[in-house]
């Protein structure tokens, strides 16, 4: 980690978007063989409009900590502030989601599906039509609104969902494994888009991934957690403005981050697999 | 959805009963049948059934306008144990889906109370009718709880089954977004769990008029049961005929009805 770069004198001055304050989260009755200890004291600040990553192995607790982030369930200790409020359920006006597998209703068309996200957000219904619209020609989806999820590809419903995402308007998105579903061009591409959007809107985002090159990619910190019980191990700044070009994954610098965080990550993920190994082996 | 991959092939097959599309073969297999089986009927009850048992169904169409149709009390029967049974229905379904609702939305609450409502679900009714008699009278409230008792269970049932495996993200996603319990129960519970809710529902109908019908039969002092009774007593099968049929178009109506609203409900997975 480099000791003062350019873009930590911008973010320093910044506010603090996303305070996390010694959160630990436990599965599980205390003391019986089935606890699990997901998140142990982690505490970090996200600024806003700084794109954020979580890299560590599976299992490491990355989307646990992202659901406590987002109010989805109370941690079992600690605290989250999100602005000057603490976190105690979900902020639908501060906060939206976008999960890994699309999570629109099979049973809505894409724009009812939108129609519902805003009723459930309490958007005024006057605005609910050009947001959509706005919203699916950025992922250029405008010509399926009237189309049901299962009649468009992977690709397409998770274009549709990363819309909805930021068509909720909320200042924190937060993304867990949003393109793992995808092939590794149309991941490049929203990858691409993303940053772009990070430009434009200074939206501040939390994003999970298990790709390297994605993290390296889009982060302005990469947060690398060990295997669980998850707590920070290491933390990469990559110091380079948005929006990124495709040609940023050519420099030396690209690789040599990518080469960084592997590093950093591998001996947690041969961890994280010796203790799914045990675990096995405890149960047979 | 059987329905519209029959329809595909349907355009001109070209086949041996006049060039007719197989949908139309289909239709028209249907209506020979159905005739076939009144045919037969009327054959059986003219020539060979006991005429005090059977009636041939020219009888009892005649029986139907000429005795049942014409009569004012039976008439008022007929609209009394149609309202009973819509009633009995009606409630039957919005109590079937509150207690259904909140006993599948949690596992506390499906572990704790789900056994109880199959164990009571077990209990053959009938056998408290009479407690039914006792507690609401012989009057027509006596008909609709008996109903409400039969078609609850199914609703129940299906309404906890078809909760279960509701996919969490949908939910977790929703709730992210704001959504209130309503919100949930409304568009995410709602649709996942129509194809089972639709079953409970055409059993629920089912029950509900079998239950209302049991109730007119125990007790009636004018009612559909009552006319049945009589005529079942006096060996006057035409118009008892007329009357049942009189119940299975009420049956097959509401059916429809619920048809049409799961199709409603079900266009997207088509
Ligand atoms: N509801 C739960 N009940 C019990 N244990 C849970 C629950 N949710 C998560 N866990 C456990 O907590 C740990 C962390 O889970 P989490 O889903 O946060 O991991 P992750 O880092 O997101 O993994 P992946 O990269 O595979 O998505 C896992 O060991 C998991 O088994
Ligand atoms: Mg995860």
């Amino acid at each position: 980690m480099s000791e003062s770069t350019p873009f930590r004198a911008a973010a320093a001055g910044r506010p603090v978007a996303i305070s996390i304050r010694n959160v630990s989260q436990r599965f599980g009755d205390a003391g019986s063989p089935n606890e699990v200890v997901a998140v142990d004291d982690m505490s970090l600040d996200v600024r806003r409009g700084e794109f954020v990553c979580l890299l560590g192995p599976s299992g490491c607790g990355k989307s646990t900590l992202l659901n406590i982030v987002g109010g989805l369930f109370p941690a079992t200790d600690g605290v989250v502030m999100v602005g000057d409020k603490p976190v105690k359920g979900p902020l639908p006006r501060d906060i939206s989601f976008v999960f890994q597998e699309s999570t629109l209703f099979p049973w809505y068309t894409i724009r009812e599906n939108f129609d519902v996200a805003f009723k459930f957000q309490n958007v005024a219904k006057s605005e609910w039509a050009s947001r959509t619209k706005q919203a699916l020609e950025a992922v250029n989806m405008g010509a399926f609104i009237d189309h049901y999820p299962n009649q468009l590809s992977v690709g397409m419903r998770q274009r549709v969902n990363l819309a909805r995402g930021i068509a909720l308007g909320t200042d924190i998105i937060l993304m867990d494994e949003p393109f793992a579903a995808l092939d590794e061009q149309t991941r490049m591409v929203l990858g691409e888009d993303l940053s772009e959007l990070l430009a434009k809107t200074g939206k501040t985002i939390v994003f999970v991934t298990h790709s390297l090159a994605e993290a390296v990619f889009l982060s302005d910190r990469i947060f690398v957690m060990t295997a669980r019980p998850g707590r920070i191990k290491s933390i990469i700044e990559v110091d380079e403005p948005h929006p990124r070009s495709p040609d940023f994954m050519l420099t030396p610098k690209f690789s040599e981050l990518r080469n960084q965080a592997y590093a950093l990550l591998r001996d947690e993920v041969r961890q994280a697999i010796a203790l799914a190994r045990e675990a096995e082996a405890a149960h047979a | 959805m059987t329905v519209a991959a029959a329809r595909v092939p349907a355009a001109s097959t070209p086949s041996f009963i006049g060039g007719m599309s197989r949908r139309a073969k289909v239709i028209w297999t249907r209506r020979l049948v159905l005739l076939g089986l009144v045919v037969a009927f009327e054959i059986y009850a003219r020539f060979i059934g006991n005429p005090r048992l059977f009636s041939p169904p020219s009888a009892i169409v005649y029986a139907l306008f000429d005795e049942i149709l014409v009569d004012p009390r039976i008439r008022g029967a007929i609209y009394q144990a149609f309202t009973e049974v819509l009633v009995a229905y009606v409630m039957a379904i919005i109590i079937g889906l509150v207690v259904g609702l909140s006993v599948g939305w949690s596992n506390f609450g499906r572990r704790s109370f789900y056994p109880i409502v199959i164990l009571l679900y077990a209990i053959p009714q009938v056998i408290l009718l009479p407690l039914f008699v006792l507690t609401f009278g012989i009057g027509p409230a006596c008909k609709i709880a008996f109903g409400v008792s039969h078609g609850i269970f199914p609703i129940i049932v299906n309404v906890v089954a078809g909760m279960r495996n509701v996919n969490a993200l949908y939910l977790r996603s929703a709730s992210s977004m704001g959504a209130s319990n309503f919100d949930l129960a409304r568009h995410v519970y709602f649709p996942h769990m129509v194809p089972s809710l639709f079953a409970g529902l055409r059993l629920g109908m089912t029950l509900t008029l079998l239950g209302v019908i049991l109730a007119e039969l125990y007790v009636s002092t004018g009612g559909i049961g009552y006319w049945t009774k009589l005529y079942a007593e006096t060996f006057d099968p035409a118009p008892l005929f007329a009357l049942i049929a009189v119940l299975a178009v009420m049956a097959i109506l509401l059916n429809e009805l619920v048809r049409i609203a799961e199709r409603r409900f079900t266009r997207w997975r088509n």
